[in-house]
This record gives structure tokens, sequence and C-alpha cells, in this order.
């Protein structure tokens, strides 16, 4: 049972289930736990190869036992996500923990991871349970629906839930070229049904000066 | 309607009705409505929009009668962009607080990387005092900071790195602790920090009826370049070059170390 303990730390409550999360984010428990480290994401041989081929590392752990185990990561805001069947899509570096029932995989994600600089693949999570994913500074949810497509720069996208089409979008033309662009040359548009994460907050993107 | 992202006590999902029109979303997400209007805002720092926005930058000749009444920083046009359209348009700042502020026939000098948009109302003027920017008129603008802004009415003295900016007129000069930098053991302290400094020995002064923005951090925003000023004698840094003396190094105290001798 996942429940946010601030909104910087998540506490998990356990009993003798289990829960994947990121590498080392463990920062307090209560009870008995037992840490394993997942060696690709815990998705076998085939997983681990996709992500060493794709480059969406992902480095994971396995937490049992019975207890209250926290997590935090630099810090970071941790947001909540119920999943219902349905797929997320985020970030591999912004995955902070989900239930060990979730099956994790890769996708391609076409040209936004380029100009992101995250690589051309996004982590993907299916099933029922619940995730936790960060982001810096609390996240923005914002709603897509079919008479209202966003767009979103890629900067401050964290994650995606529902049924999205996501297109790239490229306002580069010659006064880009001047230096005199409108400062957002490259933004993802989404359109749908589902629920798009937005972070306050930019990454450092390839793009991010143009 | 679509069921995702609607567990009962879950977070809130905004949608193009819920979202506000010129309000803040939260303390890091500040929302602006456009209807076919149009609003300044610096390079890089919308987030997400709904509908249909375009961003162009200064030099779009399309704008030049908008940027001839409300831009006069011709200098540092690149960092700034129009928007226009119509929709919502989200903006943030590397998580730091963001605030509205109205302005109402009155001017405000503000820390030039603490602006973040403008409406066109405004007419935005490079400050004589060098990285800050002027802005003087009728309209809203929304501005960043590390940590809430504060508001005080000057006589204050103020830490440098808290200062924001400041609206009306105060008269903003530097302060030096003298009885502290006085004689021989003084300027070591200030040269040095060996032997107690306490960081404090210097303020920027306020007096003047006014206001005073001050953050609650001293964490320092970038700054954005605000252009040079133009070549000309009388003109504060105006690429004259500073008559005789070595270059200054950082966190050396003015021409306070020329009467220690040192």
């Amino acid at each position: 049972m996942f429940r946010l303990q601030s909104s910087k730390v998540l506490a998990v409550d356990m009993t003798g289930d289990a829960v994947k999360a990121k590498n080392g984010s463990m920062v307090a428990y209560d009870g008995e736990m037992a840490f394993k480290k997942l060696s690709g994401g815990g998705e076998g041989l085939r997983g681990m190869v996709t992500r060493r081929l794709t480059g969406e590392q992902m480095t994971l752990m396995e937490v049992k036992g019975h207890g209250t185990c926290f997590f935090a990561d630099r810090a970071s805001e941790i947001n909540l996500v119920g999943l219902r069947g349905d797929k997320l899509c985020v970030e591999a570096g912004n995955l902070l923990a989900a239930d060990a029932g979730l099956r994790t995989g890769t996708t391609f994600t076409g040209l936004r991871g380029a100009s992101q600089g995250n690589g051309l693949f996004t982590t993907t999570i299916e099933g029922h349970g619940q995730a936790a994913i960060l982001s810096d500074g609390p996240a923005v949810l914002l709603r897509v629906g079919p008479q209202y497509p966003l767009t979103v720069d890629p900067g401050a996208y964290v994650a995606h839930q529902g049924n999205l089409r996501q297109s790239f979008q490229s306002g580069v033309t010659f006064r880009t070229l001047m230096g005199e662009g409108g400062g957002e040359a490259f933004q993802i548009r989404f359109e749908g049904d589902g629920v798009v994460y937005v972070q306050p907050s930019e990454r450092n993107t390839i793009a991010g000066d143009v | 309607m679509s069921t995702y992202g609607t567990p009962a006590a879950g977070p809130v999902v905004h949608d193009p009705t819920t979202l506000p029109a010129d309000d803040n979303v939260d303390h890091y997400t500040f929302c602006v409505e456009l209807k076919g209007t149009q609003w300044f805002m610096q390079k890089g720092k919308m987030i997400a929009y709904y509908g249909s926005i375009d961003f162009n930058g200064i030099g779009h000749g399309r704008l030049d009668r908008l940027v001839r009444t409300s831009f006069h920083s011709p200098l540092h046009a690149s960092d700034w962009v129009v928007a226009e359209g119509s929709g919502k348009m989200l903006l943030a700042d590397r998580a730091f607080d963001v605030n509205a502020y109205d302005l109402e026939d009155g001017n405000l000098t503000i820390r030039s990387g603490n602006l973040l948009a403008f409406q066109p109302s405004l007419s935005l003027k490079q400050s004589i005092v060098p990285g800050f920017l002027t802005l003087i008129g009728t309209g809203k603008f929304v501005a960043a900071s590390n940590g809430p802004v504060v508001f005080m009415e000057p006589p204050i003295r103020v830490d440098p790195q808290a200062l924001v900016g400041w609206a009306d007129c105060p008269s903003p000069c530097h302060h030096y602790d003298h009885g502290y930098l006085t004689g021989v053991m003084g300027g070591l302290r200030a040269m040095t920090g060996l032997g107690g400094a306490s960081g404090e020995e210097h303020q920027f002064e306020f007096v003047g009826a006014g206001t005073v923005l001050l953050q609650s951090s001293e964490a320092l925003m970038t700054e954005q370049a605000t252009g040079v000023p133009p070549a000309e004698p009388g003109v504060p840094g105006g690429g004259q070059g500073q008559p005789g003396g070595a270059p200054r190094l950082p966190g050396q105290l003015g021409d306070l170390q020329r009467r220690f001798g040192l």
C-alpha cells in the first residue's frame, strides 16, 4: 500500500508482498525487509538485452518484507499513480517505485526522446496497482480529451497515462537559425484520451536554447 | 468523459475548463489565458498549453509595432518571445515559486532573472542599475523567486542576494558596515574572511516611499543578460571603462580597499 509520508517521501506498508523500487532509494524502514537487486529491472533476459540496446537503463531493486519502508530520491516531489489495467509511460529516471505485480517494459517513443536527450525509448508500466513517479517540483496533471489536445515542452514532460497518441512538432524556421526563434522550437502534441504529467521545471534539453 | 486520473481522493487533474485564467495553478505553476491577445515571456518558460499558441522571437517583423510600444530593451531582445493566439498556457521556472503582480499606473524594478512574463500593456525598460529591468504602466506580470516573496516597507537594509526588486521610488544604494571594516584588521577580515567575517558587512539600503520585494532565500536566479548600456558619457557602466586601477576581483568590497591600502 503506497502513501505519501510527505510530498518528498514515499511510505510503503508491506505485509509479505514486494515492490520494485529505484536502486538505492530506500531511506529508512521498520520491520523486516529484504533488498534484492533486480538485474534488468526484473524483465528477464529479453528485457535486459532490450534495455541495454535501447539505452533506457533502469536499475531496480525488489523490496520484500513486513513493515513500512520509506523511499526518497534527491528531494524530488513524488506523485502517486493508480493503475487499473491501463498503461503508464514514464522516463526511467523518473520512476521511483511500483507494485511488484505491475509489468514494466520499454517502448519506442518516436522523436520525442531525441529532442529531450533521454533516448528514443521510454519505460512502460502496465497492470493493476500503484506506482510512484518523481518530478522536479509537484507535477501538474493535465487531461487530454478529444476536443482539447495538449502541447507540452519536452523538457517539462514527466509521464503520461491512458490512450494517447503523441506527435512531434517542430517550430524551427529560418528565424531560429538567425538566433531569433520562439524559444519553443520543439514540442510534443498529445491527442486522444488520457492524462499527462508535467513538471514546473525544464530539464536541460539538447533543444533547450533553440 | 475520461476516467483516467480520477481516483476518489487522488490528485487534481486539470483540463482547459478547470485551469484558472491568469492565476496560479499551484505555487510553482502559473496559467495564462490568451484570447487572441499577446504576452511577452522569457524564452523557454512555457511548459504546456491547450489551444493554438504561437511563439515568435521579438525580431519577428510582424511584431514590430508591439515591440516599439512596450519593449525598450533592444539589447536583450533575443531572450524574449511573444506568445499569441488563443488557449491556456502554463508557465514555470525551475520549480521556483511563481507569482503574478498587478501594476496600476506604477513602476517596478526587478532583477532580470526573476521576471518570467508580462502583458504588453506594460512597458519594459532597462534599469540604470545593472542587471535590473523596470516595468512601467498598468498590467500584470509574472515573477519567479526562490521561496515566497516578502514585501517590506523602507527604510530597510537588505542582503544583496535576497533582493528581488522594488516598486515605486525608494532610492537603492549600497551600505557598508564601516565600524566593522575600518582599520587594517577590518580590511583583512573583509578580504580573507579570517577573523570572523559574518558575511553581512554589505547591504542594499532603501529609503523613501515604496515597497521592497525580498525572496526568502539567498539563492540567486541565473542572471539574464540585460544587454550592455549604450556607450555614452554619463551612462553608468556605459563601456567607457573604469579609469585606472586593476580590474576588481569578485568578493572585493568596492573601493574601500584603496582606503586601507590593500
